[in-house]
């Protein structure tokens, strides 16, 4: 179809406009922060090249220990969301008539919000009146009751496993649509030859599983290395450091302590090593979808 | 066999909610129920708690605000990317598949990157903590995602009925609101159910660029008021189920819709 330039600048303009001011304008800003001390002060900020990078890499208690406490965090969520959402799926896929049911009962979690769903747990987790630990003496466990997000040991994974419970249901959806597009007959053909449910799944299910396993991973990777919400709503980052993610420390910088330039170097930090991240785990995860 | 599994995966299920009945049961125990017995069916049902947090959250305007905000920006959202996505579909130059990849960089960029930067931006041109600022923020986050989801779908479209529209004398303008906006309806049904659920939730946005108390969203009006009472049962469950109630409704009515939406195309490749 022809349409003059000018015309299709006229239907351009107002997205163009908006998102060049709103998204880009301010990234680039973003970096140009990064390389200067700013504190959002109308003084100026003084371009001071990559010395916050250079603090950075030296910084244990803002940086490098929030950066392995995210990185933890990352790697308990993407796990355990997954195992779970393909266990959640491959037992849906095996029973057509709850399927739908328990679809969207496993989904629920994920629609309530962050924020709503950090207090409650908050609440179950509370050591005096919260629900786990009455559930555990009611049930005769009564050695396994501790403040759950009290210990150190304790409170990262504890956080963990509510952000798990959100968006299994989220997994096992993408891991059932999946599943459903395997052709039946193969599965069938599987079990007359005598294949064990194990050997069915270790080489039928799993490798038919690949880009289902490729795209949750992505998306579970991702979302566990920008968690905020919860932590800040649940623990603060505490006790102590032990659940103090970057995203945590970068707010506090930025938005409690007014450190613009710092904060920024850290943002720009976390987005380059989220962009690291997903681009190896992706490539890993495609060769192998191609090798099955 | 099948009856035992069937039998299992309910059981699972029904563990698997309870933290949402634990919520629901609680929120409608008074404060020497929940002491007496925490963790059974409530014998009464009360719900002077609900009375109670209703008034003191402020929970009508809040829903208010946060419905207003999520309507202009979604009418926003979609008129702003359809245009937008008009062009881009029709149109296959080098130009324009530059400008399309301009658009796709946005989907990469963290929020978190862009807030601090944009904070400022938005206090010296005297738009922070205005529902306009909220609302054009929300505008131009979600372009690259809807300008992505409209040029797919206009390039599915056939060409006849806007060369017809042309050659009958219409101008682009007039062909794009009167032929291609109508046929848009199923697409911009998803983007906007899209941004509903994202909106409603927020609250890292809404959080840093509207903090006043009369126009603040639902979840910062639940996170500043649980932040003082939440160790309180009888204000935390009822807060919580008064802030997912509207969206699980939602959800309960466009469940297919919803979960078909999110897992539709991750999975195609």
């Amino acid at each position: 179809m022809r349409m003059r330039p000018q015309t299709a600048l006229l239907f351009l303009a107002p997205a163009l406009l908006l998102y060049s001011l709103i998204v880009i304008y301010p990234t680039l800003n973003g970096l140009y922060l990064s390389l200067t001390n700013s504190t959002g002060s109308a003084r100026g900020a003084i371009f001071i090249g990559l010395t916050n990078y250079e603090r950075m890499v030296h910084d244990v208690s803002g940086f490098l220990k929030p950066l392995g406490t995210t990185l933890i965090y990352a790697a308990l969520v993407t796990v355990g969301q997954t195992v779970i959402g393909l266990g959640l799926a491959l037992w849906m896929g095996q029973l057509p008539r709850l399927r739908d049911a328990a679809r969207v009962a496993l989904f629920t979690p994920g629609m309530l919000s962050l924020i709503i769903v950090g207090f409650v747990w908050s609440f179950i987790y509370n050591p005096l009146s919260g629900g786990l630990n009455l559930l555990l003496t009611s049930v005769g466990l009564e050695s396994w009751t501790r403040s759950w997000l009290g210990e150190p040991g304790f409170a990262l994974p504890a956080v963990a496993l509510v952000n798990i419970w959100m968006y299994a249901g989220h997994s096992a959806a993408i891991f059932l649509a999946n599943y459903l597009s395997i052709p039946s007959e193969l599965l069938e053909s599987a079990t007359l030859e005598g294949a064990s449910v194990w050997q069915r799944f270790l080489y039928i299910e799993f490798p038919l599983l690949a880009p289902a396993l490729t795209i949750n991973t992505a998306l579970t990777l991702i979302g566990g290395l920008r968690v905020f919400e919860l932590p800040f709503v649940m623990t603060r980052g505490g006790p102590g450091d032990a659940t103090r993610v970057l995203n945590l420390e970068i707010f506090n910088q930025a938005f409690g302590q007014g450190n613009y330039g710092y904060g920024s170097a850290l943002t720009v930090a976390l987005l380059l090593i989220i962009l690291t991240l997903t681009l190896v785990q992706n490539t890993y995860l495609r060769s192998r979808e191609l090798n099955t | 066999m099948t009856l035992l599994s069937a039998f299992g995966l309910i059981l699972v299920t029904v563990i698997y909610l309870l933290p949402v009945g634990y919520m629901l049961l609680t929120s409608v125990k008074s404060s020497l129920e929940i002491a007496v017995n925490p963790l059974g069916l409530p014998h009464t049902l009360n719900f002077e708690n609900y009375i109670d947090v209703f008034n003191r959250m402020n929970y009508l305007r809040a829903v208010l605000n946060t419905v207003f905000i999520t309507a202009v920006s979604s009418i926003g959202i979609v008129l702003v990317s359809a245009l937008a996505a008009y062009p881009l579909a029709r149109v296959q130059t080098r130009w324009s598949s530059a400008v399309y990849q301009y658009f796709s960089f946005g989907l990469m960029i963290p929020s978190f990157v862009v807030i601090i930067p944009l904070y400022s931006l938005m206090r010296s041109v005297g738009l922070l903590n205005t529902y306009a600022g909220l609302i054009l923020i929300y505008i131009a986050f979600n372009i690259p995602f809807a300008v992505f989801f409209f040029t797919s779908f206009i390039r599915s479209l056939p060409k006849e009925l806007e060369e017809a529209g042309l050659i009958d004398g219409c101008t682009p303008i007039t062909v794009f609101w009167y032929i291609v906006l109508p046929l848009l309806r199923p697409v911009i049904g998803t983007v906007t159910m899209f941004i509903t659920l994202s909106i409603w939730n927020d609250f890292l946005l809404p959080l840093v660029f509207l903090f006043d108390a009369n126009s603040r969203t639902i979840m910062v009006n639940v996170y500043s008021f649980l932040g003082y009472y939440g160790f309180n049962p009888t204000t935390l469950f009822p807060a919580a189920v008064l802030g997912s109630l509207p969206l699980l409704i939602f959800f309960f009515f466009l469940q297919r819709q919803i979960i078909a939406g999110i897992t539709a195309g991750s999975v195609k490749g």
